[in-house]
């Protein structure tokens, strides 16, 4: 199989696709710290995918010169893994919003927590369903009143970090818009992380939310790394319980101060890919995605009788 | 010379045995050189509430069961009463000493609805509403009832016990025996069906012999079977023909989430992860594994399956009813992205949770409706342990070929049948690898410039491309574009055109028996190999049948359908559903309206004997419309 062949160095990872999101949406800011990584890591554009759901976020990909799928509402995640588990090879991005990935998605943001797969998402978080015109996502707090809903919420919400570190993603990290250059920092960190990273990006809605604004952001977020002994990783399970507590007070911190870097980076638990080489031994050299499934005549590889000899009567 | 065709029925409570029962007579018939045919009956439960397997033995390969039994062993006292119709005249019924002490006041595990109806049988009959009432029952129908102090055998051999442990090998050595199966194929059985717990042996055939000793002194032999030589033959299930094919052809990334009767599928292929090759040139392959994904839930099962596929590995799930009511969106997803994706479906009875662990074909409308908007997919149906397993394979190809959804349909009844398969021809269905893309770095993943609807076909890790729900343009890129969406949507439809002038019509649909038959039957899915079976029978009585067995529902065999039943005589339609679903495809799609119908919806396997009745009174003019009500 040919494959295709890019220029590496100059390669450049913006599209010309018109990008039709509002003016000030902080959706913007991704596409351009995602680049800006790729850019920085010289990244082979065949070896990184950008896989999206539904809404503002699910554009992305389409924005961007590396291969995309832009799938269901809610389902960016397992699409993500089906990909990284198949090819492990690939780095795999996932973009989605809070509702995408809070809302109908909910149950695959958690359950990727227990796989650990190795996949980087993005969740953009800005309290409101934008495309569907300003309904309260699930990261608007309880009573507030944002001025596309008729009345303050009434639905409490869920902190992603926090729900994110509960879920067992071990790379969490909180980012906003407007550090474009901790956000691309946070991705690459996150696309050299073997298990599966988490990054909220705190960003605005300009035409939706009028409360949680660039200037109510700008105002609040310190950056956890301007403390010197900030340290998030985890490199020997005794030092997991206090880091990870830390980790989970530090992402429930919010209101006049909301803390943004990375949270928190375990380098011992094993991506679900590694825990796949005790079944399958020779996993990353022949991926699902690599291997031959039929010698030159097009006949199987497998001969039923051999392989399932355990049903074999004789 | 008579030939040999014994029915059987073991039943127990759930969990408690019948299994390795059933498990030492397949594997003793199966030594001396028979063939076996089975169903096993459950309930959703796991320990306790009563379930059955059916077996039948033949020289011949079967492909049906029959009642009335000619032996039935209870391994609990619910057994005698719940299958009192099961038996008849010349029968025997083997049951435990102990469950002569037994009172219908003190049945737990046995349906209101159903105690109620076995009251009111023994108390038609003037029995009292015990063990000592139903066994009267049988004696008054001249059926032989055998009892054993199962306890006190079992005590007698082996007195460490516990005896519970030792229930089913006493029930299958007394069904051994009766059968007058010779005690060296007998104790093979036995070593087989242990044959991963070498330790406990020894004390069962201990119990074996003790049951032999047992029918000597009864002098009850109903038979005494000759052995023959055996070839090696696999005994299988759906479930197992599924996985077994899928593996053959080339899938290497299965997801699926725990539903009944799907999961066993799953469960299998997880124990073959690690995948052993055949050839002697395999040494040069690129080799590795499957890889299994027990995903949160159907969602993710079938999109987490259509991302795999979008790398180029061969991608499949499995699921039922339920689990593929949550599946309809990723399904419409990959037909709108042309993602090669296969879904096994394993049809219970419905609607809702429905029957969980009981038979149903009503879930044919629902696979061909199957996703929200227009879009190619294949709906095809197995009707045998062969079929699974080829169909499986070119299931595969088929999605890969026309880069669409396929949809395999596949019945309770079928998915837990178990049949001896003589073998399984490794030549018989090509791999199709597609064509991809040689368009370096200006591909168009949705190129318009087909003329088969098919375009180039890429992956990703291999090229860059879009693709999006969204209707696309030829990068994939969404587009709201009035000409390009009429380009595309007819592009996409125009696969299953050529599917259906590419796939061979034997694999649509199958003219089994005498062209110029009195007597048609429609079917598909597990009832085929039963109408094989009838068409015989009714051969016997000088009644001429043939069966238009239907494997592929889109696209539809129209002109096929059409040819055959535009000339027969009489059309009899045989599902497993209430409103003869495969009946009403062949209508939609050739204006053909059938007669007559025998269905059955309670869930239980359809068994000949109901069938064959159904159908004289059908001939007979007796009715038109017949519905089976078989089984416990």
């Amino acid at each position: 199989m040919q494959k295709t062949v890019y220029n590496k160095g100059s390669y450049n990872f913006r599209n010309n696709v018109t990008i039709d999101w509002c003016p000030g949406c902080g959706d913007f800011a991704i596409v351009t710290a995602v680049t800006q990584a790729l850019s920085k890591m010289d990244m082979d554009p065949t070896k990184v995918v950008a896989i999206s759901g539904i809404g503002c976020s699910g554009k992305t990909p389409h924005y961007l010169n590396i291969a995309g799928a832009h799938t269901l509402h809610g389902r960016a995640i397992p699409y993500a893994v089906g990909v990284k588990l198949a090819n492990p090879d690939l780095n795999v991005l996932v973009m989605g919003g809070d509702g995408d990935m809070l809302g109908i998605g909910a149950g695959h943001f958690v359950a990727e927590g227990r796989r650990n797969s190795g996949i980087v998402v993005l969740l953009y978080n800005n309290a409101v369903y934008g495309l569907t015109k300003g309904q309260a996502a699930p990261t608007m707090p309880l009573g507030e009143k944002v001025k596309s809903i008729p009345r303050p919420s009434i639905l409490g919400k869920i902190n992603p970090s926090a729900l994110a570190l509960a879920s067992g993603y071990t790379f969490v990290a909180r980012a906003f818009s407007s550090e474009i250059a901790q956000l691309s920092d946070i991705i690459i960190k996150a696309l050299n992380h073997k298990g599966s990273s988490m990054i909220e990006v705190l960003q605005p809605c300009p035409t939706y939310n009028d409360v949680n604004t660039l200037d109510w952001y700008r105002k609040r977020v310190y950056k956890l790394e301007n403390d010197k002994s900030w340290d998030p990783e985890v490199n020997s399970a005794d030092e997991d319980e206090e880091k990870f507590s830390r980790a989970y007070e530090t992402a429930m911190t919010w209101g006049d101060k909301i803390p943004i870097g990375i949270l928190y980076k375990n380098n011992i638990i094993p991506p679900f890919t590694e825990r796949l080489t005790s079944i399958v031994p020779d996993y990353f050299k022949y991926p699902p995605a690599n291997q031959d499934i039929c010698d030159k005549n097009g006949y199987t590889l497998v001969d039923p009788f051999k392989t399932f000899n355990e049903k074999v009567i004789d | 010379m008579h030939e040999i065709d014994i029915n059987l029925l073991v039943g127990g409570p759930q969990g408690g045995g019948i299994d390795s029962s059933a498990n030492m007579i397949n594997m003793a018939f199966s030594l001396a050189g028979y063939y076996i045919f089975g169903v096993r009956e459950y309930h959703s439960n796991i320990k306790g509430r009563h379930s059955y397997i059916h077996l039948r033995i033949m020289r011949r390969r079967p492909g049906s069961l029959k009642y009335p039994v000619d032996i039935m062993v209870a391994l609990d006292p619910d057994t005698l009463f719940e299958h009192m119709h099961d038996v008849s005249k010349n029968s025997k019924v083997i049951y435990d000493s102990a469950f002569e002490k037994f009172d219908l006041s003190q049945a737990r595990m046995i349906l209101p609805d159903t105690l109620a109806r076995i009251k009111e049988e023994l108390s038609k009959n003037n029995l009292p509403l015990n063990a000592a009432g139903v066994l009267e029952y049988y004696h008054s129908h001249g059926i032989k009832t055998i009892s054993i102090p199962f306890d006190k055998v079992i005590n007698e051999n082996v007195p460490e016990g516990p005896s519970t442990r030792y229930y089913n090998t006493l029930g299958a050595g007394v069904t051994l025996a009766l059968l007058g199966l010779d005690m060296d194929h007998a104790i093979a059985g036995i070593k087989y069906a242990f044959r991963k717990k070498p330790a406990v042996i020894e004390p069962n055939v201990k119990i074996l012999n003790a049951a032999y000793d047992f029918v000597d002194k009864l002098g009850e032999n109903i038979a005494n079977l000759e052995t023959y030589e055996a070839k090696p033959r696999m005994l299988l299930n759906g479930n197992d023909s599924v996985a077994i094919g899928k593996l053959m052809g080339g899938l290497r990334f299965q997801t699926y989430y725990p539903i009944t009767p799907a999961s066993d599928e799953s469960n299998l292929l997880e124990n073959h992860e690690e995948i052993e090759y055949l050839s002697e040139e395999a040494e040069n392959l690129r080799k590795g594994g499957l890889v299994v994904v027990q995903t949160e839930d159907e969602l993710a099962a079938v999109n987490m399956a259509n991302g795999a596929a979008l790398t180029g590995a061969r991608s499949a799930t499995a699921t039922s009813g339920p689990g593929f009511s949550l599946m309809a969106e990723g399904i419409s997803f990959a037909g709108m992205t042309e993602i090669p994706v296969v879904i096994t479906f394993y049809q219970r009875g419905g609607p809702s949770t429905g029957l969980p662990t009981r038979n149903g074909q009503a879930d044919l409308d629902f696979a061909l409706n199957t996703g929200h908007g227009e879009f190619p997919k294949i709906v095809l149906s197995s009707g045998d342990m062969e079929e699974c397993i080829y169909d499986a394979m070119k299931a595969l190809n088929y999605a890969q070929k026309y880069q669409l959804p396929v949809i395999h349909l596949i019945d309770k009844t079928l998915a837990n049948t178990m049949d001896l398969v003589p073998e399984i021809d490794v030549k018989k269905v090509k791999i199709e690898i597609p064509e991809y893309n040689n368009d370096e770095n200006n591909y168009k993943r949705y190129s318009l410039n087909t003329s088969n609807g098919v375009s180039p076909y890429g992956v990703f890790g291999r090229d860059v491309f879009w693709m999006t729900g969204d209707e696309h343009d030829e990068l994939g890129h969404v587009t709201e574009d009035p000409e390009i969406r009429d380009k595309m949507m007819e592009k996409r439809m125009k696969k299953l055109e050529t599917a259906a002038m590419e796939i061979p019509l034997e694999d649509k649909a199958v003219l089994y028996g005498n062209k110029e038959a009195d007597l048609t039957f429609v079917t598909w899915g597990s009832q085929k190999t039963l109408i094989m079976d009838l068409i015989d029978e009714l051969k016997k009585e000088n009644i001429n049948a043939n069966m238009l067995y239907l494997k592929m529902f889109e696209p539809f065999p129209s002109e096929f359908v059409e040819s055959i039943l535009g000339k027969s005589k009489t059309v009899i339609d045989v599902e497993s559903n209430m409103t003869a679903q495969a009946a009403k495809a062949i209508r939609l799609n050739t204006g053909i309206k059938i007669d007559n119908y025998i269905l059955k919806y309670n869930g239980r396997h359809m068994t000949i004997d109901e069938v064959l009745t159904a159908t004289k009174n059908i001939i007979d003019g007796k009715s038109k419309m017949e519905v089976l009500k078989n089984g416990s």
